[in-house]
């Protein structure tokens, strides 16, 4: 993804009922569950269908089922399937994506994570942000973080490392600007308390919540680099992970099992699926969402 | 819990001679349902729906909706027995008599949070019964829906204690359970468990609504018992909680529920948790819609 996030061109028709929707499109859905672990829920496939209506333009496919043959059939096959992901996570991307998240993290393994350290001299917290595309889940990570910082988080360090494997993207992200459709579900506490007006369009992130955040590039194939990322508590990797092949994934889940400190969490998107690809991982729930937890020592479940 | 405690409990539960406006057919339904299957007959299913005008009218609703499966709603009772199944309608009938126990006073737990729930479970119970080639789908809905019927009895019954239990957990983000044991002493699994035996339930649904919080208690029915334990979970998970927010990580792979069912049904380890997790918010807006329809309740107003 190189260009920072517009709007999907189509705007959903809320009234599209389930009914409607061409049965092709669930087909669609299992091999775009099956190939990436992304799934979209039934009352969302009408946005998977707008997904294939811009393809099947893109690819003169006539019918639904027509475009099905170009997803299934050598040698379209792999080079569709990935822009059909792309057509689908574009645009999802904002500030303040999933609360649900937001809420497990601050409610939950924040209070867990503070106890666990609690005999550590060092009160230092890490996260990583993989795949951080142009910033917007870095920052909200930063910005709930400082609103920790004179709670739970008093006399902590708060590190979070955000990555992507795009220059431009990362450089975007540095700049911290953002328009109103990225900023659509941050609340106006937060875009006073944490930013600074640009112009009459956008705002920018404080100097203050940048200095959380250390982005760079990197790629989460790169194994050598991929080894020196030890010690976090947190990782968030949404929606990066579609785009690669089982062997790939699995090896980066593997990595990303290293890298976190026992007790620590790994969150995918929140419509997106480990599969069975790593067996050491514990899939958890929280109210309304789903992580990755690496079992703390303590637990007696490693 | 203590012989006095328990003696409180059964003596509340008797003075609760009727539940709110419970329509007279459904005792002797549920006492139908104890039979097996082949006993019950199903004209005596279709003479007992039909008894009750309203019943009837509800039945034929839930009966069209999506999540009872049928694409177009039935036009007649024997439409929907036949197209259906009979066990099929039985849970719809028990759906609905259910539903007719409305409060005319406000209960600690909102009438409309704690239908969703029961019905949730219910539903989440019947799908992941459907992953379980060997388990007995429509006997996991009931259990679902039956499973915390000691809630009711505790809104009837204790209302005062109840209501300070209700408060402690949403002010403390605890599950319910816990702070019932911590500010009653006991727990609607007890209470519910007196309410069953007075209304004669299976012992297999009689064990669901005394052991869902502690599975391994269980002396009888264990894997059923651990469905019912797990699908609860979820749906707290879901959005079909309690109405509050559950401060906690649930991991269901290692709960001791998980290991029992699995013990009883090898095809668990097929199943894939997280998919399963993201079909059954699909359902969720179904059954809000569900619930305030047929059962003529203002829309949700709190989450989770
Ligand atoms: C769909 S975007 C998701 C961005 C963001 N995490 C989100 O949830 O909105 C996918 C991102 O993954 C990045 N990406 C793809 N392959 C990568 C790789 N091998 N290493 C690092 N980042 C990669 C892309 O550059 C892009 O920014
Ligand atoms: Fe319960
Ligand atoms: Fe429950």
């Amino acid at each position: 993804m190189t260009i920072v996030p517009q709007p999907p061109v189509a705007q959903p028709a809320p009234n599209k009922s389930a009914e409607t929707v061409d049965p092709v499109y669930r087909q669609i859905r299992d091999l775009v569950y099956k190939v990436s672990g992304i799934y979209k829920a039934e009352e969302k496939l009408y946005l998977l269908a707008d997904g294939c209506a811009r393809r099947m333009k893109q690819t003169d496919a006539r019918t639904p089922r027509e475009y099905w043959d170009r997803l299934t059939a050598a040698p379209s096959r792999d080079a569709e399937l990935r822009e059909l992901l792309n057509e689908i996570t574009i645009g999802e991307t904002c500030l303040f994506r999933s609360q649900p998240q937001l809420d497990a993290l601050r409610k939950v393994i924040l209070p867990e994570i503070v106890t666990e350290k609690v005999k550590q001299v060092t009160k230092r917290l890490r996260i990583w942000s993989a795949g951080c595309s142009t910033g917007e889940e870095s920052y909200t990570l930063a910005m709930n973080m400082l609103e920790e910082s004179e709670r739970l988080l008093k006399g902590w360090t708060v590190e979070i490392l955000a990555t992507d494997l795009n220059d431009r993207s990362v450089e975007t992200a540095k700049a911290g600007i953002y328009g109103d459709y990225a900023l659509r579900n941050t609340s106006d506490l937060y875009k006073r308390k944490y930013f600074s007006t640009v112009d009459e369009k956008r705002l920018q992130v404080r100097p203050e919540v940048k200095k959380l955040i250390a982005f760079s590039r990197l790629n989460l194939q790169d194994d050598s680099k991929m080894l020196f990322m030890k010690g976090m508590d947190l990782i968030f990797c949404c929606n990066v992970l579609i785009y690669f092949d089982g062997a790939s994934k699995s090896k980066v889940i593997n990595h990303f099992f290293s890298d976190l400190n026992f007790g620590g969490y790994f969150f995918l998107g929140t419509s997106e699926s480990l599969m069975k690809l790593n067996d050491q991982f514990h899939l958890v729930h929280f109210p309304g969402t789903i992580a990755y937890w690496k079992p703390s020592l303590s637990s007696g479940k490693l | 819990m203590t012989t006095s405690v328990n003696r409180t409990i059964r003596e509340r539960v008797q003075r609760i001679e009727t539940m709110p406006a419970i329509p007279a057919v459904f005792l002797p339904l549920l006492r139908l349902l104890n039979n097996s299957v082949d006993e019950v007959k199903l004209d005596e299913v279709v003479r007992l729906i039909s008894y009750d005008g309203a019943i009837a009218a509800q039945c034929l609703r839930v009966a069209g909706s999506p999540l009872f499966g049928m694409a177009q709603p039935p036009k007649s009772i024997k439409g929907a027995v036949i197209s259906l199944g009979l066990r099929r309608v039985e849970t719809i009938l028990l759906t609905c008599c259910l539903g007719q126990a409305f409060p005319a006073k406000k209960w600690a737990l909102d009438p409309a949070v704690f239908w969703r729930h029961s019905l949730g479970c219910a539903m989440v119970c019947r799908k992941f019964s459907e992953k379980l080639a060997a388990a007995d789908h429509e006997k996991a809905y009931m259990a679902g829906l039956l499973h915390d019927i000691g809630f009711m009895v505790n809104c009837l019954a204790f209302p005062k204690e109840f209501a300070m239990a209700m408060e402690r957990a949403c002010q403390e983000e605890v599950p319910l359970h816990e702070a019932e044991h911590s500010t009653m002493g006991f727990t609607h699994c007890e209470t519910g468990r007196v309410l069953a035996e007075k209304w004669k339930l299976a012992d297999d649904i009689i064990a669901v609504i005394a052991h869902h919080h502690g599975v391994g208690q269980s002396q009888k029915s264990q894997p059923l018992v651990a469905l019912v334990h797990l699908s609860d979970l979820l749906c707290r998970t879901r959005g079909l909680g309690y109405g509050y927010y559950e401060r906690r990580m649930v991991d269901l792979i290692a709960d001791p529920a998980w290991a029992i069912l699995l013990q009883e049904h090898r095809d668990l380890e097929g199943v894939d948790l997280v998919r399963f997790t993201f079909e059954l918010d699909e359902a969720v807006g179904e059954i809000h819609a569900l619930v305030s329809t047929v059962f003529g309740l203002a829309p949700a107003t709190a989450r989770t």
